[in-house]
This record gives C-alpha cells, sequence and structure tokens, in this order.
C-alpha cells in the first residue's frame, strides 16, 4: 500500500473516529475490550479501503464496516477481561443539561440497551445516529418494513425495562 | 418523550472521553486481525493440508501400504484412475474455497456477510465429509481384502465360532462409531467455538424475516 493511501486514510479516521468509538461503545463494556475492537475495525476498514470508492461517503462506509466487524467478524480478544465498568469509558452529559432523575434515568437506559442482543443493539445505534429505515434496511440486509417493526418491538422493549 | 429520544440527545451530545492519535492509528494498520475469517482461512489450510497428507504420505511412505494397494487393485488403470479423481476433487475444493473466501466481502450488509463466512464453513464441511466417507470406504476395501487375502485371518476367521465372529465385527463397528464420534465432536467444538455468536446472529436476522 503506498504511503500516500495511508496518510489519506489515517487523515480521515482520526476525523471520523467517533463513530468507531460509539460502535465499540455499545458492543463492549470495559476499556481493554474498547481498544480491542477498535483496533480490528480500523484494521477492517484499512483493507477494505484501496476498494473504497468517493462515491459513497466516508462515514456512511465506516458505518457499514465498523458493525460488521462488531457484529460478525470481531472474536473477543483473550487478553479481555472484565475489570473495568462500562461507566468508566461512557459519555456524560453536561451537569446543566440534566436534572438527577434523568441522569438516572439515561444510566438504566444505557444499562438497557446493553442488555440487547447484537442486531438489536446494531439497530438502535443507527437509530440514534438518525439513519433512515431504508439506510437501516440496506446496513443489515433486512426488509425496510421488518426494520421499523424491530424497532418498535426494541422500544417497547426498553419502556418495559425501564418502567416493570 | 420516547425513551430512545431521550438516549438520543445525549448520544449525540457525548463527546469522545478517548481520542485515538493519528500515530496510535498508523500503528493499528500494521497489527494483525483477530477476526474469524482470517481464523477460518488457516483452519482451510490446515484441512486441505492435513487431508492431503492422509491421502498422498501412505504411498510415499509406506512400502506395506503400497504393497497392499497392488494386491487390492491388480488393474493399474484403475489406480491411475482413482488417483486422478483425488487430486481433481482436491483441486476442486482449494479452487471452491479460495473463490468464497474472495467473497467474503466487509462491506457487504450484515446478512450477506455472514452468508459468504457459512457458506466458506460449508465447503470445509463438505470437504472433511467427503474425505471421511473416502476414509470409511477405504478401511472397508481393506478390511475385506485383508480378511480375504490375509491366510492367518481367514484361517481365524474358518476356525471362529459365531460367536467369536460377532465379537470381531462388534469391536469393529464400535471402532467406526468410536472415531465417528471423536471426528464429530472435535469439528463441532472447532466450528461451534469459531461461530457461535455468528451463527447466533445470522438466527436473528433471519427470525427477523419470518
Amino acid at each position: 500500500m503506498n504511503k500516500e493511501l495511508e496518510h489519506n486514510f489515517v487523515e480521515l479516521l482520526e476525523k471520523h473516529q467517533n463513530i468507531v468509538h460509539k460502535v465499540c461503545r455499545l458492543y463492549t463494556n470495559n476499556y481493554d475490550a474498547h481498544n480491542d475492537l477498535f483496533q480490528e475495525i480500523t484494521i477492517q476498514l484499512w483493507r477494505a479501503y484501496p476498494k473504497f470508492r468517493g462515491d459513497a461517503k466516508f462515514s456512511t462506509w465506516m458505518y457499514r464496516v465498523g458493525l460488521n466487524t462488531a457484529i460478525t467478524l470481531y472474536r473477543k480478544s483473550k487478553r479481555t477481561i472484565n475489570t473495568q465498568d462500562f461507566e468508566g469509558v461512557a459519555f456524560k452529559m453536561k451537569a446543566e443539561e440534566y436534572d438527577d432523575t434523568q441522569e438516572q434515568q439515561l444510566k438504566v437506559l444505557y444499562q438497557a440497551v446493553h442488555q440487547l442482543n447484537d442486531i438489536e443493539k446494531a439497530l438502535v445505534f443507527l437509530y440514534l445516529e438518525d439513519k433512515d429505515y431504508r439506510e437501516i434496511s440496506e446496513t443489515l440486509g433486512i426488509s425496510e418494513v421488518n426494520a421499523r417493526v424491530k424497532m418498535n418491538r426494541i422500544k417497547t422493549k426498553l419502556k418495559t425495562i425501564l418502567n416493570p | 418523550m420516547d425513551e430512545l429520544d431521550l438516549l438520543k440527545k445525549d448520544w449525540n451530545q457525548s463527546s469522545n472521553s478517548h481520542k485515538v492519535s493519528a500515530r496510535s492509528i498508523y500503528a493499528m494498520l500494521h497489527k494483525k486481525s483477530s477476526s474469524i475469517v482470517k481464523t477460518l482461512f488457516y483452519i482451510s489450510i490446515a484441512e486441505l493440508v492435513f487431508w492431503i497428507l492422509i491421502n498422498v504420505l501412505p504411498t510415499f511412505f509406506s512400502k506395506s501400504y503400497n504393497e497392499q494397494l497392488d494386491l487390492v487393485f491388480t488393474n493399474k488403470t484403475v489406480l491411475t484412475l482413482i488417483n486422478v479423481f483425488t487430486y481433481a476433487i482436491i483441486l476442486l475444493f482449494i479452487y471452491l474455497l479460495f473463490k468464497a473466501h474472495k467473497a467474503i466481502s466487509v462491506t457487504d450488509n450484515a446478512k450477506k456477510l455472514m452468508q459468504s463466512i457459512l457458506k466458506t464453513r460449508k465447503i470445509i464441511k463438505y470437504y472433511v465429509l467427503y474425505n471421511l466417507i473416502v476414509l470409511f470406504i477405504s478401511v472397508i476395501i481393506g478390511l475385506y481384502f485383508g480378511i480375504e487375502h490375509s491366510p492367518e485371518v481367514s484361517d481365524k476367521l474358518t476356525n471362529a465360532s459365531s460367536s467369536e465372529i460377532l465379537v470381531f465385527y462388534g469391536i469393529c463397528v464400535i471402532m467406526v462409531v468410536f472415531f465417528t464420534l471423536c471426528f464429530w465432536l472435535f469439528y463441532k467444538l472447532l466450528y461451534g467455538l469459531l461461530l457461535k455468536r455468528l451463527n447466533q446472529n445470522y438466527r436473528e436476522l433471519k427470525k427477523l424475516e419470518v
């Protein structure tokens, strides 16, 4: 691979790395695992990069490779041990923007999302990223109707977890 | 407000707690992948090599094996045909595996990616199954000719009582069942562990289509 390609890739990934972090945040629950998955996604992105066509948005392309790696390709590394709680890498809202009940509710919500299975997490992730059902269905390989139905079921599931 | 909308608000406002530097990204590019596709690739190679060795080694190194072969196949053309067929099958599987591995693309949609991986695994499965069947047939033929052409064995069998013959065949069956079980368990463990998550997720995706 030539240096220029490598340079362009690193520049793009550095700029858009938040997408990868968000995937890692959903699919892992400690710092080591987060870094491990981040590395694997980076490797997969880099391998696929020579075939990346400029006509698709780099970020859109990243969603697909990132999710595919998390759901399908990633094999948990042996060095990943659950030592640190997920909260350690959690993203926090600014203090003035939430009250105690909302903070508590968010915490429970994040925990609830973590209890979902891999496919449900992928749907939630794309939903949180403001993707429409067409893109969700194209990324996962299911029909738009099914994506919508599943998303509604997930919402109900989360509601039940939050208000038992 | 919808629960997920509340989450969305927080999600989009969140800032990243650990930013990875360009330097670290450069370093990651040269690290080795630990993806299941890579492991599956190595397993395919190992399967190919293992069964090729099982097929080929005895003919190269065992004199008695070759003598046995001569005994069974008095007609050289049949032996040559079998050899050509064996190598053709191996080449066919190498081609199919190569094609299947090339078809695995991380930029496909999730379902298609899973299907490509499962297809590759299926080709390996058929390859192993083919070899096990060939091995099974060879053992049967070997046993048959061993019994027929070895004066020692056939003498013993002629003099043996029916219960002794029953025990002999019983032991043969138990051995075959035992080795088949061992193989089955080995492959179940190997692929079961490797593809457990993929199978779960694939089932989940399929369930959505029902």
